[in-house]
C-alpha cells in the first residue's frame, strides 16, 4: 500500500509521487495521512508538507486545499516549493522587494488585489524561510 | 500594361508589407508558445479545484449557498473575451457570429476592445469593460470576477456565461459559450474537461466512503465558489490568449505566403514588360537603320 502525493499550483504540478506517509499542515494542527485514510477535505495553513518514502522530502506550501481519497493526497495551493530548493538569500530579497512595495501601495491607496498578492509574496517567502531554518 | 516603373513600386511595397506580416508572426509565435504553456500548466489546477468543489457540493449545507443554489434564467449575463488588436483572422469574428445568436435577454460583460466595439455598434446592453493586458494576471481577473459575482448576487444577472475562444491547438479555436454559475452542472463540466484536455491527475472517484470536512463543510465553502469561478475565467483568459496568438500566427503567416506570391507575379510582369521594351527599341533601331 503506498500514498500518492499530488501538489498543485496555478502554474504546474510541483509534486506528483508515491510515498508511504505524508504530514500536513492543516488548520487545525498537523496531521499525519497514512494510506487507507477516510476520504477527508481539509484547509491547509501555509507551512511545510512532510513526505516520507524511499526519502524523505520537505516541501513548503502557501495556504490552500486538500482532499485525501483513494490513497491519493491532492494538495491545492497558490505556491510550493521543494525545501532543498530554497534561496535563503533571494527569498529575503523577494520579500524586502514585497514589504518594500507593500508600504508603498498602502500609502498611495492602489487596488486591494494587489495588495493582496503582495501579501501572498511576503507570506510564502516567511514560510519558506521558516521550513528551511527547519530543516538544514 | 503598366510601366516597368509603377511595376518596381509595386513589388517594393508588397515586399515591405510581407516583412512587417513576417515579424508580426514571429512576435506572435513566441507569445503563442508562452501562452499555450500557460494554459496547459493552468489545467490541472482548476481540474483539481473543481472537484474539490463538487465534493463539497454534494452536502446538505451547500444547496443554500448563494452561487451554488439553481435559479431561473430570466436575464442572462454573459462575458465575452475579444482581442484589443485585429489582424488574428476569423477569431473575433467567429465570436461575434455566436452573440448574433443569441436571443434572450442578456446583458454583456466585455473585455477587449474589439469585442466591446462589437457590442456598443449592434446596440446591445453593454454593462462594463474591462482592459486586459498580454500576460494576464489574477488582479485584472478579480476586477472582472467581483464585478460579476456583484451583478449575480444581486440580482441583475441570473447566470455567468463566459464567451471566449477555446484554444484547441494551434490551427483550431473554438468559439465557447460555457456556463459557470450557477454551479449546479459542476458533475458534467468535470466530465467534459477531463474528456477534452486528458488531465493527467489521478483518479479518485472509486472511493466510496463519506467525506470528513474539516474545520466543516460550510467553512470549507465560504471561499471556496468565489475562487473556483475567479480560476475558471483565469483559466478561459489564458485559453483566449493562445487562441488570439495562435490565430494571428496564422493569420500572419497566410498573408506572408500571399506576399511572396504576388512578389513573384509581379516579378513575372516586371520582366515581361521590360523585355517587350527591349524588343520594342531592337525594332526601332533596326527600323530606322533600314530607312537611312
Amino acid at each position: 500500500m503506498a500514498l500518492k502525493l499530488e501538489i498543485v499550483t496555478p502554474e504546474k504540478i510541483v509534486y506528483s509521487q508515491t510515498v508511504d506517509e505524508v504530514v500536513l499542515p492543516t488548520a487545525q494542527g498537523e496531521i499525519d495521512i497514512l494510506p487507507g485514510h477516510q476520504p477527508l477535505l481539509t484547509m491547509v495553513e501555509g507551512g511545510e508538507v512532510t513526505a516520507r518514502g524511499a526519502k524523505t522530502e520537505h516541501l513548503a506550501i502557501d495556504k490552500g486545499f486538500a482532499r485525501v481519497q483513494s490513497d491519493t493526497v491532492s494538495i491545492l495551493t497558490e505556491a510550493a516549493i521543494d525545501t532543498a530548493n530554497i534561496d535563503v538569500q533571494m527569498v529575503e530579497e523577494a520579500q524586502r522587494r514585497a514589504e518594500e512595495a507593500l508600504k508603498v501601495a498602502r500609502e498611495e491607496n492602489v487596488d486591494p488585489a494587489q495588495i493582496e498578492q503582495l501579501e501572498q509574496v511576503v507570506r510564502f517567502a516567511v514560510i519558506q524561510k521558516l521550513a528551511k531554518k527547519k530543516n538544514y | 500594361m503598366p510601366s516597368t516603373k509603377e511595376i518596381r513600386t509595386r513589388i517594393k511595397s508588397v515586399k515591405n508589407t510581407a516583412q512587417i506580416t513576417r515579424a508580426m508572426q514571429l512576435v506572435a509565435a513566441s507569445k503563442m508558445k508562452k501562452a499555450q504553456d500557460a494554459t496547459m500548466a493552468g489545467r490541472a489546477y482548476a481540474m483539481l479545484l473543481a472537484e474539490i468543489l463538487e465534493s463539497v457540493s454534494h452536502q446538505e449545507i451547500a444547496q443554500n449557498h448563494p452561487l451554488l443554489a439553481p435559479r431561473e434564467a430570466k436575464r442572462r449575463g454573459i462575458l465575452i473575451i475579444g482581442t484589443d488588436k485585429g489582424l488574428c483572422g476569423p477569431l473575433n469574428g467567429n465570436l461575434f457570429k455566436e452573440v448574433m445568436a443569441i436571443k434572450d435577454d442578456v446583458a454583456y460583460v466585455t473585455i477587449g476592445r474589439k469585442a466591446t466595439q462589437f457590442i456598443s455598434r449592434t446596440k446591445r446592453p453593454l454593462l462594463a469593460d474591462f482592459p486586459l493586458s498580454d500576460k494576464v494576471t489574477y488582479p485584472e481577473v478579480r476586477a472582472v470576477v467581483n464585478y460579476m459575482l456583484e451583478l449575480y448576487t444581486e440580482g441583475k444577472i441570473d447566470t455567468i456565461e463566459i464567451l471566449y475562444s477555446a484554444f484547441v491547438n494551434t490551427l483550431i479555436q473554438q468559439p465557447t459559450i460555457m456556463r459557470i454559475v450557477p454551479l449546479s452542472g459542476l458533475h458534467e463540466l468535470i466530465e467534459d474537461v477531463k474528456k477534452r484536455y486528458k488531465i493527467t491527475l489521478s483518479d479518485t472517484s472509486k472511493d466510496e466512503r463519506e467525506f470528513i470536512f474539516e474545520p466543516s463543510a460550510a467553512e470549507i465553502l465560504h471561499e471556496l465558489p468565489a475562487l473556483y469561478v475567479k480560476q475558471l475565467i483565469y483559466q478561459s483568459l489564458l485559453g483566449a490568449k493562445a487562441s488570439e496568438h495562435s490565430a494571428r500566427m496564422v493569420a500572419m503567416k497566410s498573408a506572408t505566403d500571399n506576399a511572396k506570391n504576388l512578389v513573384s507575379d509581379l516579378t513575372l510582369e516586371y520582366n515581361k514588360a521590360r523585355q517587350a521594351a527591349i524588343t520594342q527599341e531592337i525594332l526601332e533601331i533596326a527600323a530606322a537603320t533600314q530607312f537611312n
